[in-house]
């Protein structure tokens, strides 16, 4: 089963640790417990070692330049973009390189929604969107004087009211746009039943990837989505990187939205012809390393195995939400109670210990959970929620990990309760 | 483990159990609602001013984390009788002093909402 495995074949967590440096390390004297990988992911020695490669051997501007370096650093580069691809299940010619998810998802809005929407059509996003996937559609729809509608979410559990998308088909919206796993609730979107709705009635998906691709298999033409975006450093690459998917059709009629050196094919005083294909949104030098960066981690997520991933994950997963209403008697879990219906991550709030004060407790346990809104203000405000704290495990989450996020948790009960 | 017991010493958590001030104002002179963009803490805070520009009374509401509603119960039970100029001159390290500990950097806005926010509301008022 390789170096990870147990013999089993299950992922073992101890094994995968020995990838990431930053997790033997001790940050305020205490040993690590990192549980905010939804935040961002930690990253393997290998990968920065790629890097460190490709910028030590390779090192030239891509796509330009005659010299035998120069053709390393393009082969290097557009290598990393196939072997993403290769990750994502889609062909390379359709994998636009950005700067991050946030890019991708403003790209879609702003070249699609521009060019496609009207005065009066409708934009449909869930309630618990990431702000990535919500602001960049409350101003084009503004632009546009399109209207923004919206899936609900269950005001006491958050969980997306997805049974209510046939009625709100009727709305015949032009776009649907969902995260693949809501990075509050933790639930994974059925995409595939997300789509036949939407194309039933002509509307396209763009998917919000950022927490699917590190944790669950996702293999993008199964999705149904027509838009895919996802970030790089959720995937152990570097902090600079992302990306979209863009089915084919749909990428030949979009416009640039930034312009620029490297993306076109022919510039005059007073115009220019765009380049065809992924380049023509890639303006300027692109961040080449970053891009091979995340081309080793996809090779390290595959080496886990993400099925391996996701099941593991999954044991986490089930143990928080077991153990945390012990620990915890008032915490409000968020989001499905099933760990089979989530990927990655467990969100939660309390009355008695606010979601800040939960996480500076843990910090002197050494564990590090997020606590705030998490980039889904409106959710929370929904909820009634100024903050939820977010427990995220990945594929180096231990038992002793979990350990040391219940003994901060009782900790954090005995001082409220005084 | 010493920080945190400094940090959630009884006065702090009493003052977060049982914010003093607590409610709203009749006819305040202004109310302003503060908040932490990051972390979510938010107060709705009126004052009470009389002609001389003394504050005369004071009231919050607010939902967040321990420091910073306790941090707005300790700030608002020292407005009471002080001038605007007064207020205004006034900073984070009154605020650690009526708190009794450092705040480190991931928590010091939460610490500094209260009187953030009693700030505003005054220039808020000198602006009209």
């Amino acid at each position: 089963m390789g170096a990870w495995h147990n013999a089993d074949g299950t992922l073992d967590p101890v094994k995968v640790r020995a990838a990431y440096p930053i997790l033997s390390t001790t940050p305020g004297g205490r040993p690590l417990h990192y549980l905010d990988s939804a935040a961002t992911a930690q990253r393997p020695q290998r990968v920065i070692d790629a890097v460190t490669k490709y910028l030590f051997t390779a090192n030239a501007n891509p796509h330009r330049g005659a010299y035998t370096l120069a053709q390393m650093a393009t082969d290097g580069y557009e290598g990393a973009r196939a072997r993403i691809a290769t990750y994502l299940n889609v062909p390379a010619s359709e994998l636009v390189m950005l700067g991050s998810a946030t890019e991708a998802l403003n790209l879609v809005a702003r070249s699609w929604g521009k060019a496609n929407l009207r005065r009066g059509d409708v934009v449909l996003v869930t309630e618990a969107e990431h702000h990535a996937n919500l602001i960049p559609w409350q101003q084009i729809t503004r632009e546009m004087d399109a209207d923004l509608e919206f899936i609900p979410v269950d005001d006491v559990t958050g969980e997306i009211l997805w049974d209510r998308l046939d009625s709100l088909m009727k709305l015949k919206p032009k776009i649907v746009a969902v995260g693949h796993v809501s990075n509050v609730l933790g639930s994974i979107a059925p995409l595939t039943q997300i789509a036949d709705a939407a194309h039933a009635v002509g509307a396209l998906l763009c998917v919000d990837g950022c927490q699917a691709v590190a944790n669950m298999p996702v293999s993008i033409p199964t999705t149904g989505a027509d838009f895919y975006a996802f970030s790089a450093h959720k995937m152990g690459g570097l902090f600079s990187g992302g990306g979209l998917w863009a089915r084919a059709d749909l990428l030949a009629e979009m416009a640039p939205i930034e312009t620029g050196g490297d993306m076109i094919r022919g510039v005059r005083l007073r115009d220019a012809d765009f380049a065809e294909g992924t380049q023509r949104f890639e303006a300027g030098t692109p961040d080449a390393s970053g891009a091979v960066a995340l081309a080793a981690a996809c090779d390290l997520l595959d080496e886990f195995g993400r099925d391996k991933i996701h099941a593991h994950e999954s044991l986490m997963l089930e143990r928080v939400l077991r153990e945390l209403p012990e620990v915890l008697p008032d915490a409000r879990i968020l989001g499905p109670r099933d760990a089979s219906q989530r990927a990655g991550l467990v969100s939660f709030s309390s009355d008695l210990v606010h979601a800040h004060d939960l996480a500076e407790i843990l910090n002197r346990h050494g564990v590090a959970i997020r606590a705030g809104h998490h980039c889904a203000m409106p959710l929370h405000e929904q909820l009634e929620l100024s903050a939820s704290a977010r427990v995220s495990v990945a594929p180096y989450t231990t038992n002793k990990d979990l350990d040391a996020l219940f003994a901060g948790l009782r900790d954090a009960r005995k001082v409220f309760e005084g | 483990m010493g920080g945190m017991d400094d940090l959630y010493r009884e006065q702090i958590l009493e003052h977060h159990r049982r914010p003093h001030n607590q409610g709203s104002l009749t006819a305040p002179s202004v109310s302003l609602e503060g908040r932490n963009p990051n972390c979510g803490d938010v107060i709705n805070l009126q004052l009470q001013l009389d002609e001389a520009g003394v504050i005369t009374d004071v009231a919050f509401s607010g939902r967040g984390c321990a420091i910073s509603q306790a941090g707005t119960s300790l700030i608002t039970d020292e407005l009471r009788g002080k001038r605007v100029d007064e207020i205004l001159a006034l900073g984070s390290p009154f605020v650690m002093e009526l708190l009794g500990v450092e705040v480190g950097p991931t928590r010091i806005h939460c610490a500094l909402l209260g009187l953030e926010t009693a700030q505003k509301a005054i220039a808020s008022l000198s602006s009209k």
